[in-house]
């Protein structure tokens, strides 16, 4: 993946991609419904996939095709699905009203902080022209974009999004980067991700409580 | 020889699923006894064996166990073995008064379980990938445990814990990322350019700018782990909410694991970007955790809050002991985060007997509990000293030899300034538990335990603890200091 330019047919995809990704990031922050939250990470993580499908087929890679799959399959799917039903329907979220700063401000904060990824990391080993040198960039804006939405938002739906967006990041990062982790690691990640979603859509909906109901007065409901 | 360290995690994790599909909670309990205590005799083997021979490794440094692996691997599992302990006198002390149903007590050891594997195995790996799996898997068993006993705080306590841990740590991965990059210009194939051997190796041909930005956004990420200032916000909330014997895992466990990779990547920056600037980061961590540890500390009415605090103080000095540098500073920095593992292990678990008999927590509502309980009492005084660093313990070694460091390496001013905080520690500290300990006899007691089988588990661990602090303050076994002096030699 490291020779690979922008100006090779592989490279203008991932290129392209990669931008998109970067502004599905941005449409999320700027969104103020939980629904439109799951769409945009929806759209992104399909993207991603695409990105590590790519990968996948210049690389030749059987890993990264794995990859591909599982972010489809788990990132593009059943992780939006499943927070859609658990989340947005049955806690009837709509609009997303506790924010710490207002929309433009946030988006104003998120364009800097995408300047800052450009200026602040500069892939020093790289020449202009590779892919990797515009791409790495783009993941650490994705990964700080995603920090953003965890700070400013209040909302746990919207904190937990934020986290996945940050994940994502990581992700487009590694796959452009270094074509990918050992395939061990990403499987690994994968699980974090998964059971790290799980205990917080445990923890969003209050199912901690009710696994085992306590004596009453003492259960502790939370919103 | 990769099975021994394997084995390690897996009896844990074996205790896991006893308490996943045993009926009576007390055969939770006992697994995790069992488990916990087969996992410290196979650590300390396996550390034996790494101080003798070359690390315990697997291709791609998976498994890679070496004497600094190995330290952290015996401090870990002192820690899960104590609380393991005492976590059974606790949970049957709880499930007894209804505060706790058998479902959740089985959940708990459960979690236990998946907890102590995963960070005993974390502290098992050098490979850059894995660790942040393993403490990424840590803090999300960890965080079953937190809101467990029901209360509003508590799943309070519990989502800003996972909130925090998990941005922290994605931040970790992004260094990782990082420091993979640096590497790609090096032969070698992935599974090398994340293995920290290899890294270690190669430390001088690493990119220098995406090595400190890996470096930097390391410190940061796993820094949120080992509560450093200011990415420690979620740490007071989690240890007071937890159930003692968890929050004795937390800190005298969990920080640890996230020093242990705080340091694996300081020992690259060193090798490879100099000294200065990882000693410089690692100062500026340090002295800004010992300094809110400590103001924090001040007029804290929860004395979990305040032992909370109080970690975070000390994860402060074990920074500015690796920032000191030096043979004497690491060696200091390693020595106390046993010293501290030891001690904070006695005051959560002690503590926790002193919350359960007096159904608070709040030391102005508490009074003279050396005189209603005596044993726990004095357990906690001890404890209260030795954390303090007050001689004849092992903590004042430790903190000692961090001076030591300082005015070897011609700082004394940032030596008065952390010896002036500490003294402010002392009195913030003794100010709250003396009250509390020695005072006027206050609040409504009540035994929590019944049956000598209770009394013993809460009071013995703890006993021991407290016996190992005052002779590590005393003597330093060979064995011991092998480990050490081999550890400090690979972080220089």
């Amino acid at each position: 993946m490291q020779e690979l330019t922008l100006a090779s047919p592989g490279g203008a995809i991932l290129g392209l991609d990669a931008v998109l990704i970067l502004l599905s990031a941005l449409a999320c922050l700027g969104s103020k419904l939980f629904d439109r939250y799951l769409t945009y990470y929806a759209l992104q993580s399909v993207l991603l996939a695409v990105a590590a499908a790519t990968a996948a087929y210049l690389e030749r890679d059987a890993a990264l095709w794995v990859l591909a799959g599982l972010t489809l399959a788990l990132k593009g799917w059943a992780i939006p699905t499943a927070a859609r039903h658990w989340l947005v329907q049955r806690l009837d979220l709509k609009r997303d009203s506790g924010t710490t700063a207002g929309l433009s401000l946030t988006l104003v904060m998120g364009t800097a902080l995408c300047a800052f990824a450009y200026l602040a990391v500069s892939p020093e080993r790289l020449a202009h022209g590779l892919l990797a040198a515009s791409v790495v960039p783009i993941s650490t804006a994705v990964v700080l974009l995603g920090a953003l939405a965890m700070v400013v938002r209040r909302h746990r739906v919207a904190q937990l999004i934020g986290w996945l967006i940050m994940e994502n990041g990581v992700f487009l990062g590694a796959i452009t980067l270094t074509a990918s982790f050992p395939l061990i690691v990403e499987v690994g990640i994968f699980f974090d991700l998964l059971a790290g979603f799980l205990i917080m859509l445990a923890m969003t909906t209050g199912v901690a409580e009710r696994v085992s109901p306590l004596p009453a007065g003492r259960s502790g409901q939370d919103s | 020889m990769v099975w021994l360290p394997a084995l390690v995690a897996a009896l844990p994790l074996g205790s896991s699923a006893v308490a996943a599909f045993s009926v009576r909670t007390r055969c939770a309990a006992l697994a995790a006894v069992a488990g916990a205590a087969g996992s410290l005799v196979l650590a300390v083997v396996v550390a034996t064996l790494a101080i003798a021979g070359p690390p315990i490794a697997s291709a791609g440094a998976f498994v890679y166990v070496d004497s600094l692996g190995g330290f952290f691997l015996v401090t870990v599992a002192v820690v899960v073995l104590l609380a393991s302990l005492g976590s059974s006198s606790y949970l049957a002390a709880e499930e007894r008064s209804g505060q706790l149903s058998a479902r959740r007590v089985r959940i708990y050891f459960g979690a236990f379980g998946l907890f102590a594997a995963s960070m005993l195995a974390a502290v098992e790996t050098a490979n850059l990938g894995l660790l942040f799996i393993l403490v990424e898997a840590a803090t999300l068993a960890s965080v079953v445990l937190v809101p467990l006993e029901g209360r509003t705080e508590g799943l309070e306590a519990g989502w800003r814990y996972v909130i925090i841990s998990s941005l922290g740590i994605t931040v970790a991965l992004v260094g990782a990322l990082f420091l993979f990059y640096s590497a790609s210009a090096l032969p070698g194939g992935a599974e090398a350019h994340l293995a920290w051997p290899f890294l270690l190796a190669h430390a001088h041909q690493l990119a220098p700018t995406a090595l400190r930005l890996g470096f930097l956004l390391g410190v940061v990420g796993y820094g949120t782990k080992v509560g450093l200032a200011p990415m420690h916000t979620w740490l007071p909330d989690a240890h007071a909410e937890a159930p003692a014997p968890a929050s004795a895992m937390l800190s005298g466990a969990l920080l640890n694991v996230g020093m242990y990779a705080i340091i694996r990547l300081l020992a690259i920056a060193n090798r490879g970007l100099g000294t200065q600037y990882g000693g410089r980061t690692m100062l500026i961590f340090g002295f800004l955790s010992v300094l809110v540890g400590v103001v924090f500390m001040i007029r804290r009415r929860d004395f979990k809050r305040l032992f909370a605090y109080s970690s975070v103080e000390h994860m402060g000095i074990i920074a500015v002991g690796l920032g000191f540098g030096g043979v004497l500073g690491i060696y200091g920095a390693l020595l106390h985060s046993l010293n501290h593992s030891l001690g904070k292990t006695i005051l959560f678990l002690s503590g926790g007997t002193v919350a359960l008999a007096y159904g608070s927590r709040r030391t102005d509502r508490l009074g003279g509990v050396v005189g209603t309980m005596p044993w726990t009492g004095a357990l906690l005084f001890g404890a209260a000293l030795a954390i303090l660093g007050a001689p004849p313990f092992g903590l004042f070694i430790s903190e000692f030899t961090i001076v030591r460091a300082g005015l070897v390496g011609d700082q004394p001013w940032l030596v008065a300034l952390l010896l002036a905080l500490l003294a402010v520690a002392f009195l913030a500290f003794t100010r709250t538990v003396g009250g509390m300990l020695l005072g006027a006899p206050r609040g409504v007691h009540r035994e929590p335990y019944h049956g000598a089988r209770e009394h013993l588990l809460a009071v013995v661990p703890s006993a021991v603890a407290l016996v190992a602090l005052l002779g590590l303050g005393l003597w330093i076994p060979s064995w011991l200091n092998s480990l050490l002096t081999q550890s400090v030699a690979l972080v220089r």
